[in-house]
């Protein structure tokens, strides 16, 4: 058994190695390594391919994967976009925001995580040769060493920009032999985003608050640099940010702020939000989005949290949401 | 335990147990334990067999010659996931209820657990701060996706912060060369108190994390794996062989200082002996499984109202019984719905009702408590 332990003791080290030199290197876009994938979209993988993933670590897939396990409905819905939805044994138990025809293809296949930890029997039992983790703690860390230690390649994908979501996308498409797809996907996103771009090109730039949740007073909201910063500024809105690592702003910070739009993204989750409710809330009342009735609830919030290929729709809900005069 | 104490200067302690039946009654309970094992492991969320469940363990454990009849997938549920997870159980749940057993001799005090003066809350801290560290500085990322001799910084931090925190809580309580049992316990709770806020600061700034923390104070044996079993078991066998060697002294400080000391024990050496040994098997315990809580609390209660007082039969009953209620309480978690839920809650909502049970039934505690 020692020379068993001997090889993920070994893997380790590289693996540290790697993410040290990453943690210098600035982690984040995941070109895969010259020479086992070309670029190009009429590419072909070469198995066995070493990925480098957005974690910095680097999985090697002897041959093209044919059984994926997803821990992410974000990695679902890629797989599916890339016309590998029959190949995946086994998926997490959330099933809400898919499109019907994703919904119907993974019905019936196993759970392999809640909202808890992964169930690794489940994992091993439906004998993956690829699974598709999320980074941030999204799957625990624990979680994916355990994982990698089983023997298993796990590819950690945590995009933290639209350019990345695509590159995400690409990855799995490497990993997949699937670049054609990935292409295509990407290219329609680029297509939407673009037409985004131009739709709110040159209006006003209204300060825009997104928020995120609201727990005990605590008001979390998009952080500073954050993914839904970003977006929100691509949607043609001024962010309205939080703090760098808590997301939690300050009542009265806010209400200095005085946001002229407010998107409530948990309105998609609790019914009770609403504009209403907004509007009743104390110190909120003087806000100019609430007086001049601004104050939306953006049940596309489902698409924004997910950086799959349809974070792109919700983009543009986002959009219509800021300038809904700009979309008719 | 002062209670305890008048009781036991009453009846004197049944040190007349003869061997043969210590041998007999811990005899029994390891087999019960191994069949337990057994059980344990053919249970899960994907189906494995009993026979070839026992056939598995048979083959990789006992090297018999069996042939391969079986899944590889199967193997690997069994011995990868479950067999660790079931033997992590067994070690932690011992040592919780061994050193809790030592701890309230120790702080003269039945609501004593190994936690009490600042194991847990040191060992949070520690893990609180191996989980958020490398998010805010990514130098410390040893931890984030993989890990150093298969050993995350969380389980090392977590180790060093309960068993620093309790040799400074010593250190502060100490005076004179005396430690003051009252002290002791203050000291432990204000120490305590200072970590769990800045544990509540780490939460707080955990982001997504924050599950990941959380998870970990509620104690779970979803992380058990080889490699922290073999960081952990052979620190906390050497403190339950030399924590099982202390049983005279146990029972003699049971008696109180003074009576001790003029009975030969070097009182202070000892408690400062017995305060080291059961800290070092809680913190690696908690180290590879987060806080499980009541195992350490309620196992010697339960024991000392079955078996009596008599730490000969006290420490190895604790240790396989306290083994044997963590691997039960763990398979709860394992199969009851919700996909997995942290034994930590599962031990406090059975064992707790179940030992009011008991104490509304026991005849002895009454004794106890009236004395």
């Amino acid at each position: 058994m020692s020379s068993r332990r001997r090889v993920p003791i070994f893997f380790s080290f590289f693996a540290v190695l790697t993410l040290l030199v990453a943690a210098c290197a600035s982690p984040g876009t995941s070109p895969a390594l010259p020479g086992t994938v070309s670029p190009s979209a009429e590419a072909v993988t070469t198995y066995p391919a070493t990925l480098t993933d957005d974690a910095g670590r680097e999985v090697t897939l002897e041959a093209e994967p044919q059984r994926i396990v997803s821990l992410a409905p974000s990695n679902t819905e890629i797989a599916c976009a890339l016309d590998a939805c029959d190949q995946l044994v086994g998926v997490p138990e959330y099933r809400k925001g898919y499109l019907p025809d994703v919904l119907a293809a993974i019905e019936d296949l196993p759970v392999v995580v809640s909202f808890g930890p992964v169930d690794r029997e489940a994992i091993v039992a439906a004998e993956p040769d690829l699974i598709l983790a999320a980074g941030n703690e999204l799957t625990a860390s624990t979680d994916i060493e355990a994982l990698a230690n089983l023997g298993y390649p796990v590819l950690v994908l945590y995009p933290e920009s639209l350019d990345e979501v695509s590159a995400d996308i690409e990855l799995i498409g490497d990993a997949l032999n699937a670049q054609a797809e990935a292409a295509d996907v990407t290219g329609e996103m680029a297509d939407t985003v673009a037409a985004v771009q131009a739709t709110v090109a040159g209006l006003d730039r209204p300060r825009t608050f997104y928020e995120v949740s609201i727990f005990e007073g605590t008001i979390y909201t998009a952080g500073e640099d954050s993914f839904l910063a970003s977006l929100v500024e691509t949607a043609g809105g001024e962010p309205i940010t939080g703090d760098l690592r808590t997301t939690a702003i300050a009542l009265e910070d806010l209400v200095t702020a005085d946001p002229e739009v407010i998107v409530l993204g948990d309105a998609a989750y609790d019914r009770t939000i609403s504009a209403d409710s907004v509007a009743k809330r104390p110190g909120w009342d003087e806000m100019t989005a609430v007086t001049e009735g601004r104050v939306i609830p953006l049940p596309e919030d489902i698409l924004i949290t997910r950086p799959g290929p349809r974070v792109v729709d919700g983009l543009e809900a986002l959009a219509r949401a800021i300038h809904p005069e700009a979309f008719d | 335990m002062r209670a305890a104490i008048a009781s036991a200067e009453a009846q004197p302690l049944r040190i007349g147990l003869t061997l043969t039946r210590t041998v007999v009654v811990l005899g029994a309970a390891g087999v019960l334990l191994a069949l337990l094992l057994v059980v344990a492991v053919a249970v899960g969320s994907a189906e494995v067999g009993i026979g070839d469940t026992a056939a598995i363990l048979g083959r990789r454990l006992l090297a018999l010659p069996i042939p391969e009849t079986w899944a590889p997938t199967a193997e690997k549920i069994i011995f990868d996931i479950r067999l660790p997870r079931v033997l992590t159980a067994m070690l932690v749940g011992g040592g919780l209820a061994m050193a809790g057993t030592v701890f309230q001799v120790l702080l003269r005090n039945p609501l004593a657990d190994p936690y009490v003066i600042g194991t847990a809350a040191g060992a949070s801290f520690g893990a609180a701060l191996g989980i958020v560290a490398p998010l805010v500085l990514p130098v410390l990322a040893i931890g984030a996706g993989t890990s150093w001799l298969g050993l995350g910084v969380v389980q090392l931090f977590a180790f060093a912060g309960g068993l620093g925190t309790v040799l400074l809580v010593y250190a502060v309580a100490r005076s004179a060369g005396r430690v003051q049992v009252i002290t002791l316990l203050l000291t432990g709770y204000a120490i305590s108190s200072v970590l769990a806020a800045m544990v509540a600061m780490l939460m707080f700034i955990s982001g997504n994390a924050l599950r990941a923390i959380f998870g970990w104070l509620m104690g779970s044996l979803a992380n058990a794996g080889w490699m922290a079993l073999a960081f952990a078991a052979p620190l906390m066998i050497v403190a339950f062989i030399l924590l099982l060697a202390r049983w005279r002294r146990l029972n003699l400080l049971m008696l109180g200082d003074a009576q001790a000391a003029s009975l030969g024990v070097d009182v202070e050496r000892e408690k400062l002996v017995l305060t080291v040994l059961a800290t070092l098997a809680t913190s690696a315990a908690v180290a590879i499984s987060g806080t499980i809580g009541f195992i350490g609390l309620v196992v010697p209660h339960l024991l000392r109202l079955v078996i009596g007082p008599d730490h000969r039969l006290l420490l190895p009953a604790s240790l396989l019984v306290g083994a044997a209620l963590l691997v039960v309480a763990d398979l709860g978690a394992r199969l009851l719905p919700g996909g997995g839920i942290p034994v930590g809650v599962v031990t406090a909502l059975i064992g707790a009702p179940f030992f009011l049970w008991l104490l509304r039934r026991s005849q002895l505690l009454r004794v106890e408590l009236s004395a």
